[in-house]
């Protein structure tokens, strides 16, 4: 009686085992879809990134002094490049000496790319202040020629961002009367006066001179629109004389 | 109690019926069931969540709007022409009626002479586009064009005349065109008022604000990357190259290919 009670549960608790079966293979089935496990893979093809012979290019120009010692080329993959340098303040040293900038500059394949992507973050800068950023000629006074990119306003804990899709890399001033030449040291000799530096300004000298607590501060030309040199100091600068791109 | 006896009866004819009706083996078999729908409804909630990540915003989305019974507009905002320039501009500028505060400004630009006999029906509109003229960080500029030279790049640039000599100029971006002769390409950068300067020397310009730092730069215009794409593009060797692209080496640019024309700004 026992044995025939026995073997019955046994043969009722068969398709049991079959139904767990069943579903444990439903879920390993529905597993590789899961976002962990595509990361995961793509992380496994990642780690086998083909050679990237611009990234590789602009380090060599970094450790010849080509390029400015703070900038980073990343590990990105061919053809895009990557390159990230910092911010230090200049005109707001004193009074916001924690100040940061970041700048990540993005080109997606030299040869028809058709803009570059500029992204400027910055964090314990005045709080709810307008600055303009300008393409420079020279990172410190006299700055030299310049262009005007876009503006970034910090939010009320002075942090605040701001991206531009604009040729940066080889961007370069001329009158067209008189271009003339001017040596890039990634690409060579160039039309123009290239621009290879980055900095911040007040957009308002009224604003730099409440913030700065200086009523003696001038005004400098790093804003467009009327009136003229109402623009304030710089207030960040890559501090660089090698260039940063 | 007619009640109370008819009420025994069907206990126990329930009693009798599921004794009867359900076999020995029937808890294992709906243990089986259950599990089985168990295991389905699993499977189903784990792909909802794996496979379609923007699938579940729109449904996030779609809830929150039946839930949360907002109130929608029923009528269109009002369209206001914005005043753009305290100056003259080009007559070719359209000024579009939109929503505040955007400023959308639109001009043509029409084959230069390089270009004009071989490719007359050279088309380009500029659109330039200001979210807050009071606030806005940037400005959008989209270039589209049509019957261009097909399968070449072209440097855009922002000059201060539109014309030789052009002056200063300002590189933005660059349009390559597709097997047709169209393309398209948009920047974000300081459009309206873009002026180029140099520090050492600054001057002063007439802006559509009025008077600014620096030389105004309110033209558009677009060259041939290569000199040499031009000269096969156009069939004429003897094209001479000019500064207007980047990087090595110089003068390696071909000829303007597209210009707005005009004496007075455009933006």
């Amino acid at each position: 009686m026992s044995f025939i009670h026995t073997l019955r549960r046994v043969l009722l608790s068969g398709p049991l085992l079959l139904a767990l079966l069943l579903v444990a293979s439903l879920q390993a089935s529905a597993a590789p879809t899961s976002p962990a496990r595509v990361a995961a893979q793509h992380v496994a093809s990642a780690n086998a990134a083909p050679f990237n012979a611009q990234a590789e290019q602009l380090r060599q120009m970094v450790r010849e002094g080509k390029l400015a010692p703070t900038v980073h080329v990343l590990s990105s993959l061919p053809p895009t490049t990557i390159i990230q340098f910092p911010l230090v303040p200049s005109g707001i040293k004193a009074a916001f000496p924690n100040a940061t900038g970041l700048v990540t500059i993005v080109r997606g394949n030299r040869d028809n790319s058709v803009f570059d992507t500029v992204t400027v973050d910055v964090q314990h800068m005045p709080p709810n202040i307008t600055f303009t950023i300008f393409l420079i000629e020279l990172a410190n006074k006299p700055f030299g020629n310049v262009e005007y990119m876009a503006d970034l306003t910090t939010r009320g804990d002075g942090s605040g961002e701001t991206v531009f899709e604009a040729i940066t890399l080889v961007a370069f001033a001329m009158d067209a009367r008189n271009p003339g030449t001017s040596q890039d040291n990634r690409e060579g000799a160039t039309s123009g006066i290239n621009l290879e530096h980055l900095g911040m300004w007040f957009s308002s000298l009224q604003d730099a001179q409440k913030v700065l607590n200086n009523d003696t501060l001038t005004g400098t030309i790093f804003d467009g629109g009327n009136p003229p040199l109402h623009a304030g100091p710089q207030a960040m600068t890559d501090g660089q004389t090698a260039p940063v791109f | 109690m007619q009640q109370l006896h008819s009420r025994s009866t069907d206990t126990e004819a329930r009693a009798i019926g599921l004794h009867l009706r359900r076999p020995r083996h029937a808890r294992p078999v709906l243990a089986l069931l259950v599990i089985l729908l168990l295991g389905l409804l699993l499977s189903a909630c784990d792909s909802g969540n794996t496979n379609n990540a923007a699938g579940n915003t729109a449904n996030k989305a779609t809830t929150t709007t039946t839930g949360g019974q907002p109130t929608f507009p029923t009528t269109k905002p009002a369209l206001r022409t914005p005043n753009f320039s305290s100056e003259q501009i080009a007559p070719t500028v359209k000024v579009l009626a939109s929503v505040a505060p955007t400023l959308i400004v639109q001009f043509p630009l029409v084959p230069a002479s390089s270009i004009k006999s071989a490719f007359p029906n050279a088309t380009a509109t500029v659109t330039v586009m200001q979210g807050n003229p009071e606030i806005s960080v940037f400005d959008t500029v989209f270039v589209t064009v049509q019957h261009m030279p097909p399968n070449v790049k072209f440097t855009v640039f922002f000059t201060e005349l539109s014309a030789k000599p052009f002056g200063h100029a300002e590189y933005v971006g660059d349009v390559i065109t597709r097997g047709d002769g169209t393309g398209d390409s948009v920047f974000h950068l300081i459009a309206f008022v873009a002026f180029a300067a140099d520090n050492r020397s600054p001057t002063n310009s007439a802006d559509q604000s009025g008077t600014a730092s620096g030389i105004q730069l309110e033209h558009v215009g677009m060259w041939f990357d290569g000199v040499k794409s031009a000269r096969q593009v156009l069939n004429n060797p003897s094209i001479a190259g000019t500064p207007f692209d980047g990087g090595n080496p110089p003068l390696h640019a071909g000829p303007q290919a597209m210009t707005d024309g005009q004496t007075l700004p455009v933006i």
